[in-house]
């Protein structure tokens, strides 16, 4: 304990796009590799640690204050795969009071007791909800939470406007102390279309790639049995890119303020590369070779 | 001459975007204005210490004025905590409403709204109508803080009240009955008296009054009768207009805007002739009122011209308004027209709305007929006090009409004040009034004898 300091990351990414799936991963691959590891979600779905825990739900942070006033954080510690820790921030129901400060108060709670100090942890993980709506969705990039974010994104639009705008975010508390950005995890990359369009935007945006990953039938079939890739398929090519993505990120030390593009940047960027999605449709498909990005080969 | 407190250099005057010495709360200080309907109890749904800051700012050191049957330290709260922030407070409101039916004996609840409901969007008009078949009704008005300060809330209590509480009216008008819509209570320390003046005389007009606030209201009875009024009476620059357009909205019903609260035989002639005009009512008896009214008040005046002939030495020649608008063109106008001062510093303390402002400074054009001034708006004590310092007054100090902010700067300047509005900290106010025809002689009382007792 003493000095040590704790690596904090958030992973942040519109939703459905394969977060908790990539993070739980992370979390299980590193795990695996002897790190002591918290997997915190911020969601109030509360399904971030699902598949670290054999697809168990676990009461969250907020459930316990709901029910007191005072509460002990080690209650919403939980062990999950490999011996990594979980723990869900949760929020209230749908529609009703704020669950943006249900972050900050879950994320406060555990920070007083000391509960990072006390399990010796080299790695604490925050799976964010899709879009930071509000200034409690931010708390982990704000100023002594996270180190570093990376952001997961898919070369769908939708998903990369998401990420432009977490790296607005990132950009107003970038001088403030807040994280900086680690890069881009590019998921359900299939084709070198799909790499190109995910290459170009970090490459306006100033940032890199920090892994590639394909979509995989392996990864649905692991997540149906309620585990993560790792656990479910340790040895299938799909569980040796998240090991990979795992190393780059605890590899990873230097983060940076990205630039993001502005609204009419981004609509000129978008319709340039929707005009040669048309084009690419008349030619057949290749698919992308399974390579890591080469900015990252180090 | 400009006076200055030190002899020094004065700094630059420069706009911040802080406030030193408010001059007003916020929104959910309205809870006054449902506490000035007698026997209904304000419930209010914020953090703790919002309804206690309020009451101790608005009815302790403001006059010293107290809570009354329902208000002040009776007004039950929900005390949200972050419990009510993260999970929302709808369960803590129902539980606090059931509890105040149990214990308060009211005609009226009325729950308004903090910041944390209103930010974190309770559903508090779902949590209020559950209360539908209670033995006292409940009403509800979003008024946190950042929905503006307490004379926004008195608008937004009114218009709750008459929407869910008076409700939909189709049937006839009663001739001659109006609807008051004047000062805001309990922020003006004179509130009581004025209104209770003014409902008298209204009906020495004639007409029959729903003065809708203060000791000589009729309760909740009386807000009933509102949409059976011939028409609405606004007495003021501006507070009332939102709910007088309201009201012709809702039941068709006609308002008569009367910016001048009256102070003095003047002003009261000058209101009560247009009122009578208006409402189509028989202009004898409202002229057999004012002259009886004006019989006994030039009485008084002829009295105390002897002494404001004689000791014309020791009286100042100009005046500084810093109050509230309607309370501020009232005086301006009062002290112009009936007692010769010269106007030289008028500032609007309450933070008017836009629309309303070149309308407000028209009057202060025309304030008498050979008479035209100019009206400043300004809330921030800092700028007002550096204005009155710079402000030139000829060789002898004025008097000051504004608050107990203003003690320091009128004792540097060697000027008399009055205390006027809010905050009114070294005065006791239970009746008292200054409008009307005896409200001004009280007024007269109050200005000279604070002028006369400084060489005491």
């Amino acid at each position: 304990m003493g000095t040590k300091v704790i690596k904090q990351i958030a992973i942040y990414g519109k939703g459905g796009i394969g977060k908790s799936t990539t993070t739980s991963n992370i979390t299980a691959a590193l795990a695996e590799a002897g790190y002591k590891v918290m997997q915190f979600g911020c969601d109030p779905k509360s399904d971030s640690t699902n598949t670290l825990r054999g697809g168990d739900y676990i009461p969250s942070v907020l459930d316990l204050l709901r029910e007191n006033a005072r509460v002990d954080a080690h209650k919403a510690v939980f062990e999950g795969f490999a011996g990594s820790y979980c723990v869900e921030a949760g929020g209230p129901q749908p529609g009703v009071g704020c669950a943006g400060r249900g972050i900050i108060s879950a994320f406060q709670l555990l920070k007083q007791q000391e509960i990072f100090e006390e399990l010796d942890l080299d790695i604490v993980i925050f799976d964010v909800l899709g879009d930071v709506v509000c200034g409690g969705f931010a708390v982990p990039v704000r100023e002594g939470i996270a180190n570093h974010v990376f952001t997961i994104s898919s070369s769908d639009f939708m998903a990369i406007y998401a990420a432009n705008n977490l790296f607005k975010g990132i950009k107003t508390y970038s001088d403030k102390g807040g994280a900086l950005l680690g890069g881009v995890i590019a998921n359900s990359i299939n084709t070198d279309f799909q790499r190109a369009i995910i290459d170009d935007f970090v490459e306006k945006t100033q940032t890199q790639v920090i892994e590639y990953v394909p979509r995989s039938l392996t990864v649905t079939q692991s997540e149906l049995q309620g585990k993560t890739t790792i656990e479910a398929a340790p040895t299938s090519e799909q569980a040796q890119i998240y090991r990979q993505l795992a190393r780059n990120i605890i590899a990873h030390t230097e983060s940076k303020v990205p630039s993001p593009l502005d609204s009419q940047e981004l609509r000129d960027w978008s319709s340039d590369w929707g005009r040669r999605l048309i084009e690419e449709e008349t030619r057949p498909r290749r698919k992308a070779r399974p390579r890591r990005a080469a900015a990252l080969a180090s | 001459m400009t006076i200055d407190l030190n002899d020094k250099p004065l700094p630059p005057l420069v706009k911040t975007n802080s406030i030193e010495q408010v001059r007003y709360p916020c929104s959910i200080a309205a809870m006054h204005s449902v506490s000035a309907i007698p026997r209904v109890i304000p419930i209010t749904h914020c953090g703790p210490g919002c309804a206690d800051k309020q009451f101790v700012n608005l009815a302790m050191y403001n006059a010293w004025q107290g809570g009354g049957y329902g208000g002040g330290a009776v007004v039950p709260s929900t005390n949200a905590s972050e419990r009510e922030v993260v999970f929302g407070g709808a369960d803590r409101l129902r539980e606090l409403i059931g509890a105040t039916q149990n214990i308060l004996d009211a005609d009226l609840f009325v729950v308004l709204t903090g910041c944390i409901s209103d930010l974190v969007g309770d559903d508090v008009g779902s949590v209020v109508r559950e209360f539908r078949d209670a033995e006292t009704p409940v009403t509800f008005a979003e008024t946190g803080g950042f929905k503006g300060n307490n004379f926004t809330g008195h608008e937004l209590v009114a218009r709750a009240i008459i929407d869910q509480y008076v409700g939909p009216y189709d049937g006839p008008k009663q001739a001659g009955l109006v609807n008051v819509w004047s000062l805001l209570p309990y922020h003006n320390p004179f509130w009581r008296g004025d209104l209770a003046e003014i409902k008298r005389i209204l009906e020495g007009a004639g007409l029959t009054v729903n003065i809708l606030f203060g000791q000589h209201s009729g309760g909740v009875a009386e807000w009933k009768t509102i949409p059976q009024a011939q028409f609405n009476l606004v007495l003021s620059p501006w507070l009332g207009l939102d709910v007088a357009r309201h009201l012709e909205r809702t039941y068709g019903q006609p308002f008569l805007h009367v910016p001048v609260l009256p102070i003095g035989a003047k002003a009261c002639a000058d209101l009560i002739r247009r009122v009578v005009a208006f409402a189509g009512l028989d202009p004898a008896p409202a002229e057999a009122f004012i002259a009886a009214e004006e019989r006994i008040y030039y009485s008084y005046l002829e009295d105390f011209t002897t002494f404001y002939a004689e000791y014309w030495w020791g009286l100042p020649a100009k005046f500084a308004v810093l109050s509230d608008s309607t309370y501020n063109l009232a005086l301006t106008k009062f002290l112009v027209n009936q007692l010769g001062l010269i106007p030289a510093l008028q500032i609007i303390t309450d933070n008017p709305p836009e629309e309303f402002r070149p309308a407000i400074e028209a009057e202060y054009r025309t304030i008498a007929e050979d008479v035209s001034t100019e009206v400043e708006f300004e809330e921030d004590s800092y700028i007002i006090h550096q204005k009155l310092l710079r402000t030139d007054f000829g060789h002898k100090p004025p008097i000051i009409f504004g608050t107990t902010w203003e003690r320091d700067v009128a004792k540097g300047l060697k000027a008399p004040i009055v205390e006027v509005t809010f905050p009114t900290t070294y005065e006791v106010v239970l009746s008292r009034s200054h409008v009307g025809y005896r409200g001004a002689l009280t007024l007269l009382e109050k200005i000279y004898t604070t002028i006369v007792s400084a060489s005491a």
